[in-house]
């Protein structure tokens, strides 16, 4: 028997738990020609913002080792152009879209989150809360257990769609900002977003990123995402989880699916490897199969 | 376009210089769609690090040998293990990549300028361009490189039997000083030309700004840091202006390598 890999994020219900991250993936459509877009868990989108956005200067990526740092500054087309001209042939491929939302300001994300909500073919929103906030001088809103919690009521008043809160790594102790997400009304979890870093050029002395500050990502990242998504497991055994940092090999994702996530998120690996999705969910399938297990439910959270 | 994704057999692989090598690769549908100034992005290990794959312009292409071959120098770890692969082994490979060098064929006179390692993608673009000049149109290669022995490419541009001047920071072959001086002296004689360069973005800049300030039409392809090589990271965004008269980032892998000169914001 082939066994069951489909897992129920509360409403949110995906064939297989394997999804592609925020960023790592375009709008959904640009990798359709290299990916069988039908096997994957569900599409997350790039952070959609209401006006489109340039982004920041280059260079804006820096290969590190076994990682890499990242200071897009959130460059879109805006959630308008999406909705018009990616949604309508995105949704045809029948997998959950995920729109992924940003914002400056509070009133930008409700903003966008409406106009997502009103669109026909969304799955879910997920908050990106690593968003620099302009009345706080740029610090990410998912840093702090309030401006979180602002943020997730804002956008819950405003859509009836499940609503992922993405965390930031970038605490010391991420539950009490992990809690305050799900109390203001986030019906489930991701984590982790990019660690923050900078790098050096020693022949240049120079930042290697124009903007200075990146966020890292990559292998190095998955023992900080294990770390964070195994605290928060224990501090809301109720509350889905998706595990994201980090992913290249169906190892990998069991690790998270092991310490309880319900489904886990592919990022950088999908530059270098833009099937591994794909093939993760297939491993896993082959996984639970060689081990006699029917579901990837049996064993998440087994490792406590 | 048309990219493809596929383990490509190496069938040849050679050293071209002290710290020199070509690679030929066996994939028949990427030697059949590549464009001059095209690129593939290889990855001939799975390693954690180096993380990223790596682009390369493609230096020949033969469709129907359904053979292509890069040109490449050992710089560090990547290039070092890229070294190692031997004949018969495979190299995970996407491509062909990105935009491609349009001849301008009102031209008389087609510059072609190379700095170092960028000679490859103008390779490729002389060899496509030479057998379809009209009687009149010619083929100018000007090469710079720090020293004699990190010309690259040579051999391909005396074959097609373009005129070839070269510069050396040394003086150790050809003009001394930079290849933009002969540029310039090229572009003072009355032929009406058109310029392709591809080599550090320092020179492109160099030529960007003698082309535009003569309004010789002038296509560069740039450098940039490149994570996906597809489209989807915004990692290698190159600053371009918009005609509504503001700007834009538009993407090195994708919209670009080969860009016109006049586009590009430079910083
Ligand atoms: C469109 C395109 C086409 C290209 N085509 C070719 C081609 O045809 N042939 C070719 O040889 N190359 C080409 N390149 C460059 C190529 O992709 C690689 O960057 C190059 O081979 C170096 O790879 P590497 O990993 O060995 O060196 P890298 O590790 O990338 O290092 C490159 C250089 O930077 C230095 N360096 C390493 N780490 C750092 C650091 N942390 N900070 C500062 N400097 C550092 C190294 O010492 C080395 O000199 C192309 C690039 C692009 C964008
Ligand atoms: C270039 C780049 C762009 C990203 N853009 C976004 C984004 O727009 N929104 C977001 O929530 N996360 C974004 N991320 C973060 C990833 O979705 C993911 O959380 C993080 O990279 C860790 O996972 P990984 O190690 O598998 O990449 C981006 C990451 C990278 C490398
Ligand atoms: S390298 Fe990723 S978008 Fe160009």
């Amino acid at each position: 028997m082939t066994p069951d890999l489909s897992v129920a994020l509360g409403r949110l219900r995906l064939r297989n738990p394997v999804m592609v991250a925020a960023g790592t993936f375009g709008y959904g459509l640009d990798y359709r020609d290299l990916v069988d877009l039908t096997q994957l868990g569900a599409i997350v989108t790039k952070s959609l913002t209401l006006a489109p956005r340039m982004g920041n200067p280059p260079p804006r990526v820096a290969e590190t080792p076994a990682g890499m740092l990242n200071a897009i500054g959130l460059q879109n087309d805006g959630v308008e152009a999406f909705i018009l001209e990616t949604l309508p042939r995105l949704r045809e491929y029948g997998t959950p879209i995920v729109a992924s939302v940003a914002g400056e300001t509070i009133e930008e994300y409700v903003q966008v989150a409406m106009k997502l909500s009103r669109a026909e073919g969304v799955a879910a929103l997920e908050l990106n809360l690593s968003c620099p906030n302009q009345a706080r001088g740029g610090m990410e809103y998912g840093v702090h257990p309030e401006l979180t919690a602002q943020v997730v009521a804002a956008v819950r008043q405003a859509t009836d769609l499940p609503l992922i809160a993405k965390l930031s790594p970038n605490v010391g102790d991420i539950t009490p900002i992990a809690q305050a997400a799900v109390q203001a009304g986030a019906d489930i979890l991701c984590l982790i977003n990019t660690v923050l870093g900078v790098a050096v050029d020693a022949r240049t002395r120079q930042f290697r990123l124009a903007s200075k500050v990146g966020g890292l990502s990559g292998p190095a990242v998955k023992p900080i995402a294990l770390y964070h998504l195994w605290r928060v497991r224990q501090s809301l055994p109720e509350t889905p989880l998706i595990g994201v940092g980090g992913i290249s090999s169906v190892d990998d994702a069991l690790e998270f699916i092991l310490l309880g996530a319900h489904a886990v998120q592919i990022g950088t690996a999908n530059y270098v490897q833009p099937t591994l999705a794909q093939e993760v969910a297939q491993g896993l399938a082959a996984y639970l199969q060689e081990n006699g297990i029917d579901s990837v439910t049996a064993i998440r959270g087994t490792v406590r | 376009m048309t990219r493809y994704e596929l383990p490509a057999m190496v069938v040849e692989h050679r050293r071209r210089g002290a710290n020199l090598y070509e690679l030929i690769l066996h994939a028949p549908p990427i030697a059949q769609g590549a464009t001059p100034g095209q690129f593939v992005m290889l990855r001939p290990m799975r390693t954690h690090a180096p993380l990223w794959r790596r682009p390369y312009s493609i230096l020949r292409a033969n469709p129907d040998k359904g053979v292509f071959s890069i040109l490449y120098s050992v710089q560090s770890a990547f290039t070092e293990l890229l070294s190692l692969k031997p004949i018969g082994s495979t190299v995970q490979t996407l491509g062909p990549l990105g935009s491609y060098f349009q001849p301008v064929r009102s031209a008389r006179r087609h510059i072609l300028v190379a700095g170092g390692v960028g000679a490859p993608p103008l390779c490729f673009f002389a060899a496509r361009l030479a057998p379809t000049l009209q009687s009149g149109e010619q083929i100018l290669i000007l090469e710079g490189a720090r020293r004699a022995d990190l010309l690259v490419g040579m051999d391909e541009f005396r074959a097609l039997g373009a005129e070839v001047r070269v510069a050396t920071d040394d003086g150790s072959k050809g003009y001394k000083g930079y290849v933009t001086s002969l540029l310039e002296m090229a572009l003072n004689e009355p032929i009406e030309s058109a310029v392709y360069a591809c080599g550090p973005n320092r020179m492109l800049q160099a030529v960007a700004q003698l082309c535009t300030a003569r309004g010789v039409p002038c296509q560069i392809s740039l450098d940039a840091p490149m994570p996906c090589g597809t489209g989807v990271c915004l990692g290698c965004a190159v600053k371009v202006n918009t005609p509504d008269g503001g700007a834009w980032y538009k993407r090195a892998c994708t919209e670009g390598p080969v860009f016109w000169a006049e586009e590009v914001v430079w910083e």
